[in-house]
């Protein structure tokens, strides 16, 4: 080692010490900082509390995707844009919506699997501090989103609308490896799991779904200096019993300032 | 100064500088991305239907721009390798590569996302902070974008964008038009939400979403196309002629989705109305699903061609 190295090094070590200690002062600065107004017997703060955003109100759907598969009826045969399998084909070739309509099957095309990308006004409102409900007035379908599902929701029985577990991502929980800042407690994404689910249709000119589909929802809120809301939903279908692979599709929602236009409509196959 | 001080200088300012850029770090987008929604596959594939515009905020002078246009014009000899509007990169089906564009200290000054195709250009999200141009500067397809994050959510805006199309039936979009991109990476999707607005030919916002997923190599690792023009049609594609549209071809657009699909003229001469649920009611009795099998672009999923093998 040469004399300039031997007089240099000392030096970087003490100098990255220092950093290390400038480093470790911040850090416990900061979290002492967080947790100062947080005394330990404080309770958890419910999901409510906790909201990075609000997603409370009115909303209505905005059809400026696969318009024409949404809005009106398709035909037999209409599968474009469902990565069906031939099982899937079959089923659809074969269906009618009488049978069903008689059966009071109607709401068949109102699961969880597909009910957010339905025309329709959603309600979103908080059931209880854990529980967000989400109303449709397409179909009349209720879906509540649990932060902290029951215990026994695993044995629970499939329905319609499913097992729903929700959780919220935000700044600095996610993908980055820096604290949040104090700006971003407003900011934040839902996650939803659902699964639990009774068979249905992807599409009301019969394109199925089975009893083990489960779906995965990220639900986004922008705001815009314009003054516009948009929620956007974008989901993950996956369903080995009828589908090659998954089914992504992104659902929109614009911000209502009331209920005024809320109108509620029983299921139909045939509108 | 001793060199023990300037060590000591050095290394204290490289520790001061990590630490700063771990603070201000961002969500990381760089890679490769490619669409992975499965929606609007007509519109992706082969284009959309000739004179449907139902979903689109046009307002009366951008459904009557979008019937009058002609797809043949883009064979149009120095038309032939015109790139999409910036738009396209959530009507379309191609994803891109993001790489951080960073200064001499590490600092993301903005975002680059490439052009996967010679079909819509390149793009830059300016993050340091400056200001769109004049808006007598010059408006291209790329247009002029500015980014800053909301959370985790990257907003990037878009203007000084040129008169184009929004889709490849016609809709115009002019060059007054803008763009908002909404991008937010969950893990390895992205989830892109575009508001387009344009004062002159939409009567409303018109709001899009497309999801990307990351991959090691993708489409936007492939080599790029070049295009080299040439005489595609001929009596056209020779550098003299341009396309045109005569009456008869226009009223043949507006009807064709009420001949092939029983969708009336309401519906797909677009207007805000069509895009909001209370629409489907004046529909009722007027539209009636059709009750023969489809023949035309029926599968499109993943491995679902096969499926209608014959039929598309």
């Amino acid at each position: 080692m040469s004399s300039s190295t031997r007089r240099v090094l000392p030096a970087m070590l003490g100098a990255l010490a220092a950093a290390g200690m400038l480093w470790a002062a911040t850090s416990l600065w900061t979290r002492a900082a967080a947790q100062a107004p947080a005394a330990p017997a404080a309770a958890p703060m419910s999901a409510e509390q906790a909201a990075p955003i609000d997603l409370k109100g009115y909303w209505v759907s905005l059809i400026t995707q696969n318009w024409r598969f949404r809005m009106l009826v398709p035909g037999p045969g209409e599968y474009a844009d469902i990565p069906i399998n031939e099982k899937a084909k079959q089923f659809a070739d074969a269906w009618k919506a009488g049978p069903d309509e008689a059966a009071g099957k109607q709401c068949e095309a109102y699961g969880a699997a597909v009910l957010m990308r339905n025309p329709e006004h959603l309600h979103i409102a908080w059931q209880d501090p854990q529980t967000l409900r989400v109303d449709t007035d397409a179909g009349m379908q209720t879906r509540l989103l649990q932060f902290k599902p029951p215990a026994r929701a695993a044995q629970a029985q499939a329905s319609l609308q499913g097992q729903s577990r929700a959780r919220w991502v935000t700044p600095g929980t996610g993908f980055r490896a820096a604290a949040p800042a104090a700006t971003d407690s407003h900011h934040g994404s839902l996650h939803v799991d659902t699964d639990h689910l009774s068979a249905g249709l992807l599409r009301k000119n019969g394109v199925p779904y089975g009893t083990d589909t489960t779906l995965t929802e990220w639900w986004d809120l922008h705001t815009e200096p314009e003054g516009d809301e948009w929620l956007s939903i974008s989901t993950t279908v996956h369903d080995p019993e009828y589908l090659d692979g998954p089914y992504i599709y992104d659902s929109v929602f614009q911000k209502e300032h009331d209920g005024s236009e809320w109108d509620p409509e029983p299921c139909s196959l045939s509108f | 100064m001793k060199p023990r001080s300037v060590a000591f200088t050095l290394v204290s300012c490289l520790a001061v500088m990590l630490y700063a850029g771990a603070v201000c770090a961002q969500i990381d987008l760089s890679g490769n991305w490619v669409v992975e929604s499965t929606q609007d596959g007509r519109e992706h594939a082969s284009g959309p239907f000739p004179g449907n515009f139902a979903g689109i905020p046009l307002n009366q002078q951008g459904r009557e721009a979008g019937w009058a246009y002609s797809g043949d014009q883009h064979e149009e000899l120095y038309r032939q390798c015109e790139a999409w509007s910036m738009p396209y990169l959530v009507t379309g089906p191609w994803g891109g590569t993001f790489t951080a564009v960073r200064d001499h200290y590490g600092n993301v000054i903005a975002w680059h996302l490439s052009a996967p195709l010679y079909d819509r250009l390149p793009n830059t999200i300016w993050m340091d902070g400056r200001q769109a141009p004049p808006p007598q500067a010059v408006h291209t397809n790329a247009g002029f974008t500015t980014g800053h994050w909301e959370g985790d959510t990257l907003v990037a805006y878009t203007t000084h964008l040129s008169d184009s199309i929004l889709e490849r039936n016609g809709p115009p979009l002019s060059n007054q038009g803008t763009l908002r991109l909404f991008i937010t990476r969950h893990g390895d999707e992205l989830m892109m939400l575009g508001v387009i607005r344009d004062p002159v030919y939409l009567e409303a916002p018109w709001v899009k979403g497309q999801d990307f997923r990351l991959v090691l190599a993708g489409e936007s690792n492939e080599v790029p196309e070049y295009c080299q023009p040439a005489e595609v049609v001929e009596g056209l594609s020779d550098g003299y002629h341009t396309a045109t549209v005569l009456p008869d071809q226009i009223a043949a657009a507006q009807t064709y989705m009420l001949q092939h699909y029983g969708i009336p003229v309401l519906a797909t001469q677009g207007g805000a109305q069509t895009m909001y649920p209370q629409f489907r009611k004046k529909l009722s009795g007027v539209y009636k699903p059709r009750t023969t099998y489809c023949t035309q672009f029926c599968c499109n999923g993943r491995g679902a061609q096969r499926l209608c093998k014959g039929i598309d």
